[in-house]
């Protein structure tokens, strides 16, 4: 589980102009993430102080925070993978050689961007449909649910960005597979 | 195909995939979309970003980073040595005082955090070097803080009981009582055994009592009483049934930054967005996991795989007690390779109605399992507290950080033959506070 702890760990770039770009996109989404959930955190405090202070009812905190929480960890799903915060378990590939460590590097990363591609693909399709419908959540506050929605295509969209430039940078050799050394 | 066929192909492809170094997550929607493909076709995997999303819906969630930042915003600031410090200087006349203040220390900061980790990282910075620096084998100073750091996910509040309560429906809040007797239990084996080794094979400096002067003891109060405030204010606002985990979470992150601001001067935006970001970091990783198990458990029971296992098993008449060694042998083995969050979401929906079926208490099983899940954090090859001490003191080999753990398992399993023995251990506390569970 060396990716969770490897938090200081960011993918080198190589100087390639693609991969610095999609680093710099992934990097604003930490921003843009971290930021909604510190909006989530005081927006919670303002509905505890309506709630319990005021004494009013609250309409439309509990679901904007939850919808935040959701479009954070979305936007958020590239920035993490780009400073390698994605837990997994490494045993195998430490104990593989470089050449066939490489190997499964690119496999394990094309059978993420095929899922992700999927997970766009149907992402996209559902906050098409919920915008063309102008569907809205069935509560007091009625959100036009294509606007939480639009973290599912936006948040995989950057995701899949991300993990090409990952790809390519294992394929150009700018990263070690895994970001695990040579062995000795 | 039969479902529980079915289900050992998922059991196996699952392990293959996540062995092969993909990230949890990731492999878990990437088994998920294969067996939705090849048994359901093509059209269900539409539903798999509405599941992903839906699974995330939930207010309950949002306890999570709100716990995750309590913790952060702590250990950014030199709190936890406050902590352990504060300890010593009233403990002194205890032999292995340091390590006993080190592993009270661990206690009193997983009840602000909920990760292990976090109050491994916490509490292990300060309080590692000063054990070596007096004395302590470094087995014992690094062992005690890793198995210290796991209390974070029993001691409330506990990132990995709000998972298992929002995967089983059980409430988070008799959850969170449930694990406060354990911890303490767990606390006093820990101490038990580290005041026996220190005084059997310590040296003479580490055995040797410090003096401190009541000046002395009074004078580092300030800086150690608001943590015990906001520990006790959650715990009053939770249990007083003034708010929910989520609604506290968030007063006690907000208290917690304000504390790390005021007292510990941490007024840099820099340092906040340190401790916003890796908060951030540590929250998604867990959320997308989350969702991504939500996803892989849709394909189970769309499958029909979760409910054949549980018919199965409750067909299968063995005593109940063969049944719960069963299942603590599959959480110890599951829990040496991955992470407690993975483990509960994958494990708990299925061996919840098996477990009750057999007649346990679901948040006595949810203590079991969560102390087999600490024992995976410092146990190889995956032990991640082991990981974040040899971070913390590089020139210990990890090698020495394992044996140093070690006893501590035994500390661990003697806990859960305990809570097998006397069950009220964990049921006692949220019978009395909230009655009679169902």
């Amino acid at each position: 589980m060396s990716g969770s702890l490897n938090q200081t760990a960011v993918s080198p770039t190589g100087g390639n102009a693609f991969i610095r770009a999609s680093n710099g996109l992934s990097s604003l989404c930490g921003i843009v993430s971290a930021s909604m959930i510190l909006i989530a955190v005081i927006i919670t405090c303002q509905m505890i102080f309506v709630r319990f202070v005021l004494n009013l009812s609250t309409i439309w905190q509990t679901e904007a925070v939850v919808y935040l929480m959701v479009s954070a960890t979305l936007i958020g799903l590239p920035y993490v993978q780009r400073h390698r915060g994605h837990v997994n378990v490494d045993l195998l590939p430490l104990m593989l050689g470089q050449k066939i460590r490489k190997l499964l590097a690119l496999v394990v990363l094309i059978a993420s961007i095929i899922v992700i591609c999927i997970m766009l693909f149907y992402g996209f399709e559902q906050w098409y449909v919920a915008f063309k419908k102008g569907w809205t959540s069935d509560t007091v506050w009625g959100v036009r649910l294509w606007i939480p929605y639009l973290a599912l295509p936006v948040g995989f969209g950057l995701f899949l960005l991300q993990l090409v430039a990952d790809l390519v940078s294992i394929i150009m050799g700018y990263e070690k597979p895994f970001g695990l050394e040579e062995k000795l | 195909m039969d479902p529980l066929i079915l289900g050992g192909f998922v059991a196996l492809a699952t392990i293959l995939v996540l062995f092969s170094g993909i990230s949890v997550a990731n492999g878990l929607l990437v088994v998920a979309a294969c067996f939705l493909l090849a048994f359901d076709g093509l059209r269900s995997l539409e539903l798999m970003p509405e599941i992903f999303f839906g699974k995330l819906d939930n207010f309950a969630l949002l306890s999570i980073p709100m716990f995750i930042i309590m913790g952060a915003s702590i250990a950014s600031t030199r709190a936890g040595g406050d902590l352990y410090e504060a300890l010593e200087r009233w403990l002194t006349r205890v032999p292995g005082g340091l390590v006993i203040s080190n592993l009270g220390a661990c206690a009193l900061f997983a009840a602000m955090s909920g990760s292990s980790p976090a109050t491994c990282a916490a509490i292990g910075k300060m309080g590692i070097p000063e054990m070596r620096k007096r004395g302590y084998p470094d087995g014992v100073a690094s062992g005690a803080i890793a198995a210290g750091g796991t209390l974070g996910i029993l001691i409330p509040p506990s990132v990995t009981m709000i998972v298992y309560g929002i995967a089983t429906e059980t409430s988070i809040g008799r959850l969170f009582i449930a694990g406060v007797v354990p911890g303490l239990l767990l606390v006093g084996l820990f101490m038990a055994w580290s005041i026996y080794d220190t005084w059997k094979n310590g040296s003479e400096e580490a055995l040797a009592v410090r003096q401190y002067s009541w000046k002395e003891r009074f004078e580092i109060l300030p800086r150690v009483l608001p943590f015990l405030f906001i520990i006790m204010g959650v715990l009053y606002a939770m249990y007083g049934g003034i708010a929910t985990p989520s609604e506290t979470a968030a007063v006690g992150a907000i208290l917690c930054i304000v504390i790390a601001m005021v007292i510990y001067k941490m007024w840099s935006p820099m340092a906040i967005w340190a401790v916003l970001r890796d908060s951030t970091r540590e929250s998604v990783m867990i959320l997308f996991i989350i969702a991504a198990a939500g996803v892989f458990s849709y394909m189970l029971s769309s499958l029909s795989i979760t409910q054949s296992i549980a018919t199965s098993i409750g067909e299968l008449d063995v005593n109940p007690w063969v049944l719960m060694l069963a299942i603590n042998v599959f959480l110890l083995v599951a829990g040496f390779f991955l992470p407690p969050v993975a483990v509960i979401l994958m494990a708990a929906p299925i061996l919840l109605p098996i477990v009750t079926g057999a007649g346990f208490d679901p948040y006595w099983f949810a203590v079991v399992l969560t102390i087999n899940m600490e024992i995976g954090l410092i146990t190889p090859p995956v032990g991640l507290n082991l990981y974040v001490i040899n971070g913390i003191a590089p020139d210990i080999p990890l090698k020495t950080i394992l044996w140093g753990s070690m006893p501590f398992v035994a500390c661990m399993i003697i806990a859960i033959i305990l809570l097998c023995l006397f069950p009220w251990l964990a049921t006692g506390l949220p019978d009395l506070l909230m009655g009679p569970g169902v």
